[in-house]
């Protein structure tokens, strides 16, 4: 009893460090990121008081009505040699407010100030960009906090293993940046391996379960890679249209291939995890099942999986595409030339992973049964 | 032959031999889906409906599709349904508060370039097919993990009927932990993959740190991924509760 009692207190005492720390670095950040003026090199000014100076109804395409706006903004300069006077601001924003801003008291902005003509006269700029950090601080920790409250000691594991696959992902495009064009491919298997690794075992130890679903999701990956590339292969890639991702200067096929690849590989690991936890946790509870009943005991599971996951992915892809498609249609552009034009890549996406998420249910299921039988042998 | 056709016949293909009728209704729920989101873009063009309604409506019949047609209208999908919702009009809500805060809306400067043809002045509220957009991405993975957790909580409630309310609620938690960091990582993935492409463009461009983080591409995307893993770790308290609390009552009715 004294024995459990001092665990209990122990593990408590290290959880209340943990918190403790964990609050001071929520409070530390935030602190931070809403005083963070001086640690920018653009100038910074805070919006302290705006007017509309004009309205005008504006007639575009096909009849559409839209308002354009012109507001003045007095705003203070947070940083820089004129820090704390006052600068005017002129910001022009549409109803729809597609590439505009309507600011309001209290918004941060990035500016740039006009060069002044003769001394002592208003200061006056142009804006450049929101600033957004404190947002993307606050959202993140509020994820955070979630996780952990709801995941307790998983929830940080899968914390924990995000920020390194994140970190893990960044370091390996600063590889790829720096080396020559032909290396992506490589590079990201490399990378797939590492976050299979890394992902799998912090999810559930090391055992022979988490064995089985590496060996599962890198075969589920590569050989549904493989597929893909033979499609585009004997396609001649007719039908997909590169357009929306011309605006980086690197091989966009090579680039689109990598992102199919990545973007597949989470949902395969969970396929993978999902079957060999399940025939394992069956095999645990009755050590005489034979293999029939494990086969078909799997692949009900698989069946039940694999609807709900390939529409994960296929709302992650395709939902994105929604703010280009409303513009195209808007503008009156025929509509199987926008869907091909804003969706192929998207589709393609969605379908190539459905087709690693399903062809990764009777692999893992083998994989599985090999791992349980060399058990069965052993014992 | 064009590439999106083979592949989807692929997929059909693989589908019907792993899953049988069970996966040839799969397909087809991908398809159903695809119309749905298609209905909602083009209603989405007329001023006069509000998106962040139209999209509630959407959801509504997108976790119909993923819940009651591929898996048929049970007591677990039931359950997983109501969580569904209410997961989302709460993440809904939260979503609206923050897009309006942080202004990421419509389109980048960076995208504009490709753009430069179109008229962006269309009297459509982006702000609100923002939201729509966050909400649409995470839709399919909240109503994944919705039934992945009330599914094993009715076969705890089947094989232990007396079961208290409190400890179904618990197990139920307990294997909604196991289940959420896969959860995660698949969104996660599943998006670094889509950002690839503009990830590299930003390592290209070599922009500063603090250019990266307040520039409106990456915030709202970093925003998207964010809220979708909130979707899916707040769907399991959720669903367990409201699976605990039918399945238990149900039983003091009998």
């Amino acid at each position: 009893m004294y024995f459990l009692r001092s665990i209990f207190k122990k593990v408590s005492f290290k959880q209340k460090i943990f918190f403790t720390v964990l609050l001071c670095c929520f409070i530390g950040s935030v602190i931070f990121v809403f005083n963070n003026y001086s640690f920018y090199e653009r100038p910074l000014a805070k919006v302290v008081k705006t007017t509309i100076e004009d309205v005008s109804k504006v007639n575009s395409v096909n009849g559409i009505e839209d308002k354009l706006y012109t507001q003045h903004i007095i705003a203070e300069l947070r940083n820089g040699e004129n820090k704390g006077k006052e600068i005017h601001l002129i910001n022009e924003y549409s109803q729809s407010k597609a590439y505009d801003h309507e600011f309001q008291i209290g918004n941060e902005l990035f500016i740039k100030i006009d060069e002044q003509m003769e001394k002592d006269t208003e200061l006056t700029g142009t804006i450049l960009e929101v600033k957004r950090d404190k947002y993307l601080l606050l959202v993140g920790w509020l994820f955070i906090f979630i996780l952990l409250i709801v995941g307790k000691r998983q929830g940080l594991f899968s914390f924990i293993s995000l920020a390194f696959n994140a970190v893990i992902l960044s370091f390996a495009l600063d590889i790829y940046i720096q080396t020559s064009n032909q290396s992506l491919l490589w590079i990201c298997g490399i990378s797939v391996i590492i976050f299979t690794v890394v992902s799998l075992l912090l999810a559930n130890g090391l055992n022979d379960k988490t064995y089985a679903a590496i060996i599962a999701t890198l075969l589920g990956t590569f050989i549904s890679l493989l597929i893909t590339y033979l499609v585009l292969l004997i396609t001649g890639e007719k039908g997909l249209r590169y357009e929306e991702m011309q605006f980086i200067t690197r091989p966009y096929r090579l680039v689109f291939m990598a992102g199919l690849f990545l973007g597949s590989l989470g949902a395969v690991m969970d396929v993978a995890i999902t079957m060999s936890s399940s025939i394992f946790g069956l095999y645990e509870k009755n050590n005489d099942i034979t293999v029939k009943a494990l086969i078909t005991s799997g692949m009900e599971i698989g069946k039940d999986i694999m609807g709900t996951m390939t529409n994960i992915l296929f709302f992650a892809y395709v939902s994105g595409s929604i703010p280009t498609l409303v513009l195209y249609f808007k503008n009156a552009a025929p509509f199987g030339y926008t869907l091909s034009l804003t969706l192929s890549l998207e589709l393609a996406r969605a379908l190539a992973g459905g087709i690693g998420i399903v062809l990764t249910i009777p692999i893992g299921l083998y994989t599985t049964l090999f791992f349980v039988n060399r058990k069965r042998a052993r014992q | 032959m064009n590439v999106l056709v083979l592949l989807a016949g692929i997929l059909l293909f693989l589908m019907t031999i792993i899953g049988g009728r069970k996966g040839v209704r799969s397909f087809l729920a991908i398809f159903f889906n695809f119309g749905v989101i298609m209905i909602t873009v083009v209603l989405m063009n007329d001023p006069t409906i509000d998106p962040v309604i139209l999209t509630i409506i959407a959801c509504v019949v997108i976790s119909c599709i993923n819940l009651f047609y591929i898996n048929g209208v049970n007591s677990k999908t039931k359950t997983a349904f109501l969580s569904t919702i209410i997961c989302t009009v709460i993440l809904l809500l939260f979503i609206i508060f923050i897009t309006n805060k942080a202004m990421i809306q419509g389109f980048g400067e960076e995208e504009i370039g490709e753009l430069g043809m179109f008229s962006l002045l269309v009297e459509v509220d982006f702000v609100k097919i923002t939201v729509s957009v966050i909400i649409m991405s995470t839709i399919g993975a909240i109503t994944d993990t919705a039934i992945a957790v009330s599914s094993p909580m009715r076969e705890i409630h089947f094989h232990h009927p007396n079961i208290t309310r409190k400890e179904l609620f618990l197990s139920g938690l307990s294997i909604g932990r196991d289940i959420l960091g896969t959860s995660a990582n698949t969104l996660f993935f599943a998006f670094f993959g889509g950002y690839l492409a503009l990830l590299i463009w930003f390592k290209d461009l070599s922009y500063s740190i603090g250019e990266v983080v307040n520039s409106k591409i990456f915030s709202s995307e970093m925003i998207t991924i964010l809220c979708a893993g909130i979707g899916v770790t707040l769907v399991i308290p959720i669903t367990t509760w409201i699976t605990a609390y039918f399945f238990v009552r149900n039983k003091e009715n009998s």
